[in-house]
Protein backbone atom coordinates (compact mmCIF):
# COMPACT_ATOMS: atom_id res chain seq x y z
CA UNK A 1 0.00 0.00 0.00
CA UNK A 2 1.54 3.08 -0.85
CA UNK A 3 1.51 6.39 1.25
CA UNK A 4 -0.30 9.07 0.47
CA UNK A 5 1.19 12.59 0.18
CA UNK A 6 1.23 15.12 2.81
CA UNK A 7 0.10 17.87 -0.22
CA UNK A 8 -1.78 16.16 -2.05
CA UNK A 9 -1.49 18.53 -5.03
CA UNK A 10 2.26 17.04 -4.92
CA UNK A 11 1.84 14.05 -7.08
CA UNK A 12 -0.37 15.94 -9.80
CA UNK A 13 1.06 17.19 -13.21
CA UNK A 14 -0.02 20.97 -14.26
CA UNK A 15 -2.87 18.62 -16.14
CA UNK A 16 -4.16 17.04 -13.32
CA UNK A 17 -5.18 20.01 -11.27
CA UNK A 18 -8.44 20.84 -10.78
CA UNK A 19 -10.29 23.43 -13.30
CA UNK A 20 -11.27 25.67 -10.31
CA UNK A 21 -8.13 25.88 -9.26
CA UNK A 22 -5.96 26.34 -11.99
CA UNK A 23 -8.18 29.22 -12.70
CA UNK A 24 -7.40 31.42 -10.03
CA UNK A 25 -3.87 30.72 -10.35
CA UNK A 26 -4.00 32.44 -13.68
CA UNK A 27 -6.19 34.99 -13.06
CA UNK A 28 -3.88 38.65 -12.59
CA UNK A 29 -4.35 40.86 -10.00
CA UNK A 30 -7.60 43.35 -10.55
CA UNK A 31 -6.18 46.31 -11.88
CA UNK A 32 -7.07 49.88 -9.48
CA UNK A 33 -8.31 52.55 -12.19
CA UNK A 34 -9.93 56.04 -11.21
CA UNK A 35 -12.72 56.72 -13.71
CA UNK A 36 -11.48 59.93 -15.56
CA UNK A 37 -14.95 60.39 -17.65
CA UNK A 38 -16.58 62.61 -15.39
CA UNK A 39 -13.22 64.36 -14.76
CA UNK A 40 -12.69 65.03 -18.23
CA UNK A 41 -16.73 66.01 -18.80
CA UNK A 42 -15.93 68.56 -15.79
CA UNK A 43 -12.66 69.72 -17.11
CA UNK A 44 -13.48 70.10 -20.79
CA UNK A 45 -16.78 72.30 -19.20
CA UNK A 46 -14.14 74.30 -18.14
CA UNK A 47 -12.23 74.70 -20.63
CA UNK A 48 -14.78 75.86 -23.05
CA UNK A 49 -15.97 78.77 -20.60
CA UNK A 50 -12.69 79.96 -20.26
CA UNK A 51 -11.59 80.26 -23.96
CA UNK A 52 -15.22 81.58 -24.83
CA UNK A 53 -14.95 84.50 -22.37
CA UNK A 54 -11.45 85.35 -22.45
CA UNK A 55 -10.94 89.07 -23.72
CA UNK A 56 -7.55 89.37 -25.36
CA UNK A 57 -7.10 92.92 -26.59
CA UNK A 58 -5.45 91.76 -29.92
CA UNK A 59 -4.06 94.33 -32.44
CA UNK A 60 -3.98 97.53 -30.61
CA UNK A 61 -0.78 99.84 -30.32
CA UNK A 62 -0.68 103.35 -28.94
CA UNK A 63 1.13 106.70 -29.82
CA UNK A 64 2.52 108.43 -27.35
CA UNK A 65 1.30 111.91 -26.56
CA UNK A 66 2.84 114.70 -24.42
CA UNK A 67 0.20 116.12 -21.82
CA UNK A 68 0.32 119.60 -20.50
CA UNK A 69 1.77 119.83 -16.94
CA UNK A 70 -0.87 120.84 -14.47
CA UNK A 71 -3.84 119.66 -16.57
CA UNK A 72 -4.92 119.39 -20.20
CA UNK A 73 -5.02 122.81 -21.07
CA UNK A 74 -3.27 123.93 -24.31
CA UNK A 75 -2.13 127.32 -23.23
CA UNK A 76 0.82 127.69 -21.46
CA UNK A 77 2.93 131.17 -20.94
CA UNK A 78 6.34 129.53 -22.85
CA UNK A 79 4.70 128.60 -26.02
CA UNK A 80 5.91 130.41 -29.16
CA UNK A 81 3.45 132.59 -31.25
CA UNK A 82 3.27 129.97 -34.42
CA UNK A 83 0.65 127.67 -33.28
CA UNK A 84 -1.25 125.30 -35.41
CA UNK A 85 -4.65 124.76 -34.80
CA UNK A 86 -6.39 121.84 -35.74
CA UNK A 87 -10.37 122.63 -35.09
CA UNK A 88 -13.00 119.38 -34.90
CA UNK A 89 -16.25 120.49 -35.05
CA UNK A 90 -19.19 117.45 -34.60
CA UNK A 91 -20.86 117.00 -37.49
CA UNK A 92 -22.97 113.83 -37.36
CA UNK A 93 -22.61 110.47 -35.14
CA UNK A 94 -20.08 109.47 -37.99
CA UNK A 95 -18.10 112.51 -39.18
CA UNK A 96 -16.15 115.91 -37.89
CA UNK A 97 -15.77 119.19 -39.83
CA UNK A 98 -11.61 119.49 -39.63
CA UNK A 99 -10.22 123.02 -40.17
CA UNK A 100 -6.86 124.42 -39.16
CA UNK A 101 -7.61 128.07 -37.41
CA UNK A 102 -7.77 130.55 -39.61
CA UNK A 103 -8.33 129.33 -42.80
CA UNK A 104 -11.75 128.48 -43.95
CA UNK A 105 -11.08 125.84 -46.24
CA UNK A 106 -12.55 122.31 -44.66
CA UNK A 107 -10.34 119.78 -44.74
CA UNK A 108 -12.10 116.47 -46.20
CA UNK A 109 -10.80 113.86 -44.42
CA UNK A 110 -7.88 112.46 -41.96
CA UNK A 111 -5.58 111.75 -45.07
CA UNK A 112 -6.10 115.36 -46.48
CA UNK A 113 -5.38 116.21 -42.81
CA UNK A 114 -2.14 115.33 -43.05
CA UNK A 115 -1.24 116.34 -46.66
CA UNK A 116 -2.55 119.46 -45.58
CA UNK A 117 -0.19 119.42 -42.34
CA UNK A 118 2.78 118.26 -44.71
CA UNK A 119 1.94 121.08 -47.24
CA UNK A 120 2.36 123.49 -43.71
CA UNK A 121 5.73 122.76 -42.91
CA UNK A 122 9.19 124.17 -43.30
CA UNK A 123 11.29 121.17 -43.17
CA UNK A 124 14.00 121.20 -45.50
CA UNK A 125 15.89 118.06 -44.54
CA UNK A 126 12.29 115.96 -45.86
CA UNK A 127 12.02 118.63 -48.58
CA UNK A 128 9.65 120.90 -47.38
CA UNK A 129 10.41 124.30 -48.33
CA UNK A 130 6.59 125.62 -48.56
CA UNK A 131 5.04 126.04 -45.14
CA UNK A 132 5.71 128.25 -42.24
CA UNK A 133 5.71 125.73 -39.42
CA UNK A 134 9.06 124.28 -38.17
CA UNK A 135 7.86 120.29 -36.96
CA UNK A 136 8.89 121.78 -33.27
CA UNK A 137 5.90 124.44 -33.64
CA UNK A 138 3.12 123.45 -31.06
CA UNK A 139 0.04 121.94 -32.90
CA UNK A 140 -3.12 122.27 -30.67
CA UNK A 141 -5.80 119.77 -32.00
CA UNK A 142 -8.91 121.57 -30.63
CA UNK A 143 -11.86 119.41 -30.41
CA UNK A 144 -16.22 120.91 -29.72
CA UNK A 145 -17.28 118.77 -26.76
CA UNK A 146 -19.20 116.33 -28.50
CA UNK A 147 -16.30 115.18 -31.13
CA UNK A 148 -15.69 111.48 -31.18
CA UNK A 149 -12.63 110.25 -29.80
CA UNK A 150 -11.78 108.43 -32.68
CA UNK A 151 -12.03 111.68 -34.42
CA UNK A 152 -9.54 113.15 -31.81
CA UNK A 153 -6.83 110.31 -32.08
CA UNK A 154 -7.37 110.68 -35.83
CA UNK A 155 -6.59 113.77 -36.01
CA UNK A 156 -3.42 113.80 -33.37
CA UNK A 157 -2.02 110.42 -36.23
CA UNK A 158 -2.36 112.81 -38.69
CA UNK A 159 0.01 115.13 -36.79
CA UNK A 160 2.54 112.72 -36.18
CA UNK A 161 2.30 111.29 -39.51
CA UNK A 162 3.17 114.81 -41.17
CA UNK A 163 6.05 114.68 -38.58
CA UNK A 164 5.62 117.02 -36.27
CA UNK A 165 7.02 116.69 -32.44
CA UNK A 166 4.71 119.10 -30.32
CA UNK A 167 1.00 117.92 -30.10
CA UNK A 168 -1.41 118.69 -27.21
CA UNK A 169 -5.05 118.78 -26.96
CA UNK A 170 -6.81 121.70 -25.94
CA UNK A 171 -9.64 121.98 -23.81
CA UNK A 172 -12.95 121.39 -25.06
CA UNK A 173 -14.89 123.92 -26.99
CA UNK A 174 -18.14 124.93 -25.95
CA UNK A 175 -20.17 125.53 -28.99
CA UNK B 1 -3.56 27.80 -28.01
CA UNK B 2 -2.05 31.42 -28.10
CA UNK B 3 -1.76 33.55 -24.79
CA UNK B 4 -4.41 36.48 -26.57
CA UNK B 5 -6.97 33.70 -26.43
CA UNK B 6 -6.89 31.83 -23.14
CA UNK B 7 -7.32 35.47 -21.38
CA UNK B 8 -10.45 36.42 -23.90
CA UNK B 9 -10.72 39.53 -25.93
CA UNK B 10 -9.47 42.87 -24.10
CA UNK B 11 -11.57 46.49 -24.74
CA UNK B 12 -9.24 48.85 -26.53
CA UNK B 13 -8.55 51.69 -23.93
CA UNK B 14 -7.30 55.16 -24.98
CA UNK B 15 -3.93 56.63 -22.49
CA UNK B 16 -6.21 59.59 -21.44
CA UNK B 17 -2.83 61.10 -19.38
CA UNK B 18 -1.67 63.27 -22.24
CA UNK B 19 -4.78 64.36 -22.88
CA UNK B 20 -5.75 65.42 -19.35
CA UNK B 21 -1.86 66.99 -18.51
CA UNK B 22 -2.13 69.08 -21.80
CA UNK B 23 -6.01 70.16 -20.88
CA UNK B 24 -5.06 71.23 -17.70
CA UNK B 25 -2.60 73.25 -18.73
CA UNK B 26 -5.30 75.13 -21.07
CA UNK B 27 -7.50 75.60 -18.14
CA UNK B 28 -4.92 76.98 -16.22
CA UNK B 29 -3.30 79.29 -19.05
CA UNK B 30 -7.03 80.59 -19.63
CA UNK B 31 -7.82 81.40 -16.05
CA UNK B 32 -4.55 83.18 -15.40
CA UNK B 33 -4.51 84.77 -18.66
CA UNK B 34 -8.57 85.83 -18.51
CA UNK B 35 -7.81 87.36 -14.87
CA UNK B 36 -4.81 89.12 -16.05
CA UNK B 37 -6.29 90.55 -19.27
CA UNK B 38 -9.68 91.56 -17.23
CA UNK B 39 -8.06 93.50 -14.74
CA UNK B 40 -6.34 95.50 -17.53
CA UNK B 41 -9.08 95.70 -20.24
CA UNK B 42 -12.72 96.90 -20.01
CA UNK B 43 -14.83 95.57 -23.29
CA UNK B 44 -14.66 98.63 -25.45
CA UNK B 45 -13.62 99.45 -29.25
CA UNK B 46 -10.42 101.89 -29.82
CA UNK B 47 -10.10 103.95 -32.67
CA UNK B 48 -9.45 102.38 -35.75
CA UNK B 49 -6.92 105.25 -37.67
CA UNK B 50 -6.50 106.14 -41.18
CA UNK B 51 -3.32 105.06 -41.96
CA UNK B 52 -2.27 104.43 -37.96
CA UNK B 53 0.82 105.57 -36.64
CA UNK B 54 0.28 103.31 -34.00
CA UNK B 55 3.39 101.17 -32.22
CA UNK B 56 3.05 97.85 -30.19
CA UNK B 57 3.76 98.32 -26.77
CA UNK B 58 5.81 96.56 -24.04
CA UNK B 59 3.55 95.16 -21.35
CA UNK B 60 5.92 96.01 -18.18
CA UNK B 61 4.96 98.76 -16.06
CA UNK B 62 2.50 100.27 -17.64
CA UNK B 63 -0.99 101.27 -15.88
CA UNK B 64 -3.87 101.02 -18.17
CA UNK B 65 -6.59 103.60 -18.00
CA UNK B 66 -9.82 102.67 -19.21
CA UNK B 67 -12.76 105.07 -20.32
CA UNK B 68 -15.80 102.63 -20.65
CA UNK B 69 -18.51 103.47 -22.56
CA UNK B 70 -22.41 102.08 -21.45
CA UNK B 71 -22.28 98.43 -21.43
CA UNK B 72 -23.22 96.70 -24.49
CA UNK B 73 -25.66 93.76 -24.31
CA UNK B 74 -24.62 92.84 -27.86
CA UNK B 75 -21.05 94.00 -27.93
CA UNK B 76 -20.25 91.41 -31.39
CA UNK B 77 -22.78 92.87 -33.43
CA UNK B 78 -21.17 96.71 -32.51
CA UNK B 79 -18.05 95.37 -33.38
CA UNK B 80 -19.00 94.34 -37.09
CA UNK B 81 -21.16 97.23 -37.24
CA UNK B 82 -19.62 101.09 -36.86
CA UNK B 83 -18.35 101.32 -33.84
CA UNK B 84 -19.29 104.89 -33.74
CA UNK B 85 -22.92 104.92 -33.88
CA UNK B 86 -23.36 104.15 -30.00
CA UNK B 87 -24.20 106.83 -26.83
CA UNK B 88 -20.96 109.22 -26.38
CA UNK B 89 -21.17 109.03 -23.14
CA UNK B 90 -19.05 107.03 -20.52
CA UNK B 91 -19.72 105.41 -17.31
CA UNK B 92 -17.21 105.63 -15.29
CA UNK B 93 -13.07 105.27 -15.40
CA UNK B 94 -11.83 101.98 -14.88
CA UNK B 95 -8.68 101.17 -13.04
CA UNK B 96 -6.85 98.18 -11.90
CA UNK B 97 -10.12 96.70 -12.27
CA UNK B 98 -12.45 99.24 -10.28
CA UNK B 99 -14.40 101.45 -11.44
CA UNK B 100 -14.67 105.30 -10.73
CA UNK B 101 -17.17 107.99 -11.34
CA UNK B 102 -16.31 110.98 -12.61
CA UNK B 103 -16.43 113.23 -9.49
CA UNK B 104 -13.89 110.65 -8.07
CA UNK B 105 -11.38 111.69 -10.52
CA UNK B 106 -8.81 112.85 -7.47
CA UNK B 107 -9.03 109.43 -6.70
CA UNK B 108 -7.74 107.96 -9.89
CA UNK B 109 -4.81 111.15 -9.77
CA UNK B 110 -3.44 110.38 -6.47
CA UNK B 111 -3.61 106.88 -7.23
CA UNK B 112 -1.69 107.35 -10.21
CA UNK B 113 0.35 109.87 -8.19
CA UNK B 114 1.19 107.25 -5.78
CA UNK B 115 2.39 104.94 -8.71
CA UNK B 116 4.87 107.02 -10.13
CA UNK B 117 6.42 108.03 -6.96
CA UNK B 118 7.06 104.19 -6.56
CA UNK B 119 7.87 103.55 -9.87
CA UNK B 120 11.84 102.99 -10.74
CA UNK B 121 13.40 106.20 -12.10
CA UNK B 122 15.30 107.11 -15.50
CA UNK B 123 18.74 108.85 -15.31
CA UNK B 124 16.70 112.07 -15.87
CA UNK B 125 14.54 111.23 -12.43
CA UNK B 126 11.46 110.73 -14.05
CA UNK B 127 9.03 107.83 -12.85
CA UNK B 128 9.10 104.74 -16.09
CA UNK B 129 5.98 103.57 -15.05
CA UNK B 130 3.89 104.04 -18.83
CA UNK B 131 0.24 105.58 -18.65
CA UNK B 132 -2.32 104.11 -21.25
CA UNK B 133 -4.89 105.92 -22.00
CA UNK B 134 -7.66 103.35 -23.31
CA UNK B 135 -10.82 104.69 -24.81
CA UNK B 136 -13.40 104.05 -26.75
CA UNK B 137 -14.07 105.65 -30.32
CA UNK B 138 -17.30 106.63 -30.22
CA UNK B 139 -17.16 108.81 -27.12
CA UNK B 140 -17.58 112.69 -26.55
CA UNK B 141 -14.38 113.98 -26.29
CA UNK B 142 -15.27 115.78 -23.31
CA UNK B 143 -15.66 112.51 -21.42
CA UNK B 144 -12.43 112.05 -22.30
CA UNK B 145 -10.57 115.08 -21.63
CA UNK B 146 -11.11 115.35 -17.81
CA UNK B 147 -9.63 111.93 -17.65
CA UNK B 148 -5.92 112.93 -19.29
CA UNK B 149 -6.34 116.34 -16.73
CA UNK B 150 -6.56 114.18 -14.00
CA UNK B 151 -3.22 112.54 -15.55
CA UNK B 152 -1.94 114.79 -16.34
CA UNK B 153 -2.38 116.24 -12.52
CA UNK B 154 -0.77 113.37 -11.29
CA UNK B 155 2.38 114.70 -12.88
CA UNK B 156 2.60 111.83 -15.80
CA UNK B 157 3.25 114.29 -18.73
CA UNK B 158 3.54 111.27 -21.18
CA UNK B 159 0.40 109.13 -22.26
CA UNK B 160 0.14 106.66 -24.68
CA UNK B 161 -3.28 106.40 -26.72
CA UNK B 162 -4.40 103.17 -27.36
CA UNK B 163 -5.56 102.40 -30.95
CA UNK B 164 -6.09 100.13 -33.06
CA UNK B 165 -2.70 98.31 -34.79
CA UNK B 166 -2.57 99.45 -38.57
CA UNK B 167 -4.43 96.28 -40.19
CA UNK B 168 -1.35 93.96 -42.01
CA UNK B 169 -0.41 94.64 -37.88
CA UNK B 170 -3.14 93.15 -35.99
Amino acid sequence: MTQAPDNPFEAMTTEEVPHHKKAKKDMEPAKMGLNFTSMIDVIFQLLIYFVLTSNFAVGEGVITAELPRGGAAAASTEMPDLKLNIVLSHLNVYDCIITIEGSSDRIANFTALKQTLEDLQFDPSHGRHSGAYKPDDPVIIKPDGETRWQHVVNAFNASIAARYKNISFAQARSE
Amino acid sequence: MSKIHKRGSKTPEMNMTPMIDVTFQLIIFFMLVNNIVSSENVQLIPPDLSNPKTVLFEDENRIVVNVAPKIDEDFKSRQQGNPLNYPGEATGVVLFGKEYQYDQLDQITAILKDSAERSPKDKDGKPTVSVLLRADAALYYTEVQPVMAAIANAGITTVHLVALMPEDKR
